[in-house]
């Protein structure tokens, strides 16, 4: 294993900018929800958004006139994990830069109104301009083409576990020689009718906060943004070990799942940064750290940010990388206190390796290493 | 554990075999049935009935019957909640695991574009109309595209990691591709790959909008042509270290020589003209088979019909492999999009195994803008050793796999 993390950016419900976002979670911030209301009819949603001020100032691209939400969102990172690698004084020659792209849910919003347009009127009415920004792979063109990639370009879909599979792939990628540098990004956009969906799947709550570790989980609170991770061969920060995991066919079995990437990753020195959400997840780490890691310190950035599914992985590795180089991790806001974790309320040591564990809503956990 | 050669300097080169296969299209369910239609030439294009399309242009697809594809449907209350998607993966894998029961795969990598899109479309409509909600859990549950391929693997027992490459209409190649990689590099000695879609309607109407799909017949190639009809299904193939599918006395059906992958910039949804982002994945995959390109004998065109797509790939095909037979059996399935690759790179297998070109069918007159040896209308008899299979996709991506028959 020989990939490092060369650059990273992130756009969050709590702004954009890895330093930026970084201090507000050591500062105990949350992100305010904000209620989506329902292009038609009464009912409300809660959700964590990106604030408008953190997407204004991407570069004017043709690719990102008419682009969704989750492109910009992508672009975001994307560029901002690039330009960290460049002010680091790393040289990325284009032509050996490939780039995946991971992804759960996709432009819910285009692909709506796309089909809300069909249902309210006929296929004559269907838009072919919405049509082509419903791909999954769109926001990868988008970036693919501002970046000027080429080459490999890989849109990877799953649930929260697909961060971790994109980091896989990227790190397999990086050990032949036609890769220098992989851009691994992750984007979700959050819209009422993902909310209806997550809520009638009862996997979320009314209104934060997010609970986390709880003995009966009360659901979780969906949230958007994007994160990003240049992978290369020089960098700060190590990725040690990936376990790309597998899947679980009930809820009831994520644990072992999850327990297996653990023992595989484990480290009694080293920190965890976990995707416990208020859902049945919670139980699944809660149960696989006692198990494997007792004493290490436990932090998970949902409460802060929100659950936003296909990008929370990336987040997760964010803050993992930022832990070992800060050597701490930020407060745990509405963890229980009775969960026999180490759960901390201020600001805590790291350790001297960091484990992301991500167990997916939708039968798949994967998990990785890093280390300085 | 295998031997390889060294590649690249820093990673192994070993060779990959297809040990197994499985396939559900509209040509028939299964190896057999698939290669008879492959043989008769069979138009498997009709008409649209699983959703109102009075209002589209085109109003064909070619499909597969529900009759057959959801007679297990009613076995279990388990089976009735899955999407159709997962019964077309199971059938899949199910005759490619009844062809090897020993293959055990260490991780999944299949291609799709839209998962279980049609339970997204039944809970849209259902939310919007103010009606029944009741199945909604099971809509959202089963609708992303990970699930069909998570419902097959459960049937199998199989719970090694999985990989869902959603790169649009190259999915099913990519997802070949990548496959190939892993075990090539000898990071993995047994990989089940390939890809899938089914029918819907957000997408059938999404290709009526772009005026992409037509409302006449599908003729690659032709002078006439006039667009794409889609098509659905899956195809699943097991990829294994040849020295190790050897040990094992596994049959070698095919060997993966190469594979390429280009991104073109041009445009989200039409190809550079000059056909440069087809070229450059066809000469990778050339490049990564160490083979040049009068070796290849024939080539399994992307070949969608639509006139711009039909024109950059019929240019760079004849640039890079001058006369080489090239047919497009999209005229015959329509176009399944993520499945697409995985499909058509079954259909090489079969034409390697059996010894002939599958047909272009629909093609009445050459177009005098591309000079390709069209293998038209009628399979033909040929001694064909190398392979290409094509798929290109929305977002400018482009994918090439290079297959030989039987490993030597």
């Amino acid at each position: 294993m020989s990939s490092r993390i060369s650059g990273m950016g992130w756009i969050t419900p709590l702004g954009r900018g890895v330093d930026k976002v970084w201090n507000r979670l050591l500062h105990g911030d949350e992100s305010p929800a904000q209620t989506i209301s329902r292009d038609e009819g009464n009912e409300t949603y809660q959700a964590f958004l990106v604030p408008a001020e953190a997407v204004r100032n991407l570069p004017p691209h043709s690719r990102l006139r008419r682009a969704s939400a989750i492109s910009r969102f992508a672009a975001a990172a994307g560029l901002d994990a690039i330009a960290e690698a460049t002010s680091m004084g790393l040289k990325i020659d284009v032509a050996k830069l490939a780039l995946i792209f991971a992804v759960s849910n996709g432009g819910v919003i285009y692909t709506k109104r796309f089909y809300h347009g069909i249902v309210e009127s006929g296929a004559q009415s269907a838009s072919p301009l919405l049509f082509p920004e419903t791909v999954f792979n769109a926001p990868a063109s988008h970036l693919a083409a501002i970046l000027g990639v080429e080459g490999a370009s890989y849109t990877i879909v799953g649930d929260g576990a697909v961060g971790i599979l994109g980091i896989k792939m990227a790190s397999d990628l990086l050990e032949t020689n036609a890769v220098d540098y992989c851009l691994v990004v992750a984007a979700e956009e959050a819209d009422w009718v993902l909310c209806d969906a997550y809520s009638k799947w009862r996997l979320t709550r009314s209104s934060p906060p997010i609970e986390v570790f709880l003995d009966r989980p009360h659901g979780t609170i969906l949230s958007e943004g994007a994160g990003a991770v240049l992978l290369g061969r020089e960098g700060a920060l190590q990725v040690d070990a990936i376990n790309a995991g597998g899947n679980f066919a009930h809820q009831r079995n994520a644990g072992e799942v999850v327990e297996r990437i653990l023992w595989d990753l484990r480290d009694q020195n080293g920190c965890i940064v976990a995707s416990a959400n208020g859902t049945f997840v919670d139980l699944a780490e809660r149960d696989a750290i006692k198990k494997q890691m007792p004493h290490s310190p436990v932090y998970t950035p949902k409460p802060a940010i929100g659950e936003s599914v296909g990008a929370s992985a990336l987040w997760q590795v964010i803050i993992a990388g930022q832990a070992l180089v800060k050597g701490q991790l930020p407060p745990m806001a509405h963890g229980s206190t009775d969960a026999g974790l180490r759960l901390s309320e201020t600001a805590s040591r790291s350790g001297s390796s960091a484990i992301v564990l991500a167990c997916g809503l939708n039968q798949q956990a994967a998990g990785l290493r890093l280390s300085t | 554990m295998s031997s390889c050669n060294a590649f690249n300097g820093t990673s192994k080169n070993c060779r990959v075999a297809v040990v197994a296969a499985g396939i559900v299209s509209p040509l028939g369910f299964g190896l057999a049935e698939t290669l008879q239609a492959l043989r008769n030439a069979t138009d498997c294009i009709a008409a649209v009935s699983r959703f109102d399309v009075a209002s589209c242009r085109c109003k064909t697809a070619a499909q597969i019957p529900d009759q057959r594809l959801l007679a297990n449907r009613e076995n279990s209350r388990k089976n009735a909640r899955l999407h159709r998607a997962s019964h077309m993966m199971i059938a899949a894998m199910t005759e490619l695991f009844d062809r090897d029961p020993e293959f055990k795969p260490e991780v999944t990598v299949i291609g799709t574009t839209s998962g279980g899109m049609s339970f997204g479309e039944d809970y849209y409509r259902a939310l919007h109309r103010h009606q029944n909600l009741r199945r909604s859990p099971e809509w959202i549950a089963n609708y992303p595209p990970q699930k069909p391929v998570l419902d097959a693997l459960k049937v199998f027992e199989i719970s090694s990691p999985c990989f869902v490459i959603a790169n649009a209409c190259a999915s099913g190649t990519n997802a070949i591709g990548r496959a190939f990689e892993s075990v090539r590099s000898g990071k993995c000695q047994r990989v089940l790959t390939g890809g899938y879609d089914a029918l819907s309607e957000l997408v059938f109407v999404g290709f009526d909008s772009l005026q992409a799909a037509t409302p006449e017949k599908c003729r690659p190639f032709d002078r006439d042509r006039t667009g794409m009809v889609l098509g659905e299904g899956a195809a699943v193939l097991a990829l294994e270290n040849l020295e190790s599918a050897k040990e094992r006395g596994a049959k070698i059906i095919g060997e993966i020589l190469g594979y390429g992958i280009s991104t073109d910039n041009h445009h989200l949804t039409q190809p550079d003209p000059s056909g440069s982002g087809p070229r450059r994945a066809m000469e990778l995959a050339l490049q990564s088979a160490n083979c040049s390109p009068d070796k290849v004998d024939y080539i399994n065109a992307h070949g969608t019909a639509t006139p711009f797509n039909d024109a950059a790939e019929g240019k760079a095909i004849s640039e890079l492999f001058g006369n080489v037979p090239v047919s497009s059996t999209k005229s015959m399935i329509g176009h399944s999009l993520g499945a697409a690759g995985a499909i058509e790179a079954v259909v090489c297998l079969l034409a390697l195994q059996s010894q002939f070109l599958p047909p272009n069918i629909n093609f009445r007159a050459s177009d005098p803008g591309l000079v390709l040896n069209i293998v038209a209308n009628e399979s033909r008899d040929a001694k064909i050793d190398i392979v290409l299979s094509n798929s290109f996709g929305f977002g400018g991506t482009n994918a090439s796999v290079l297959i030989r028959k039987v490993a030597a």
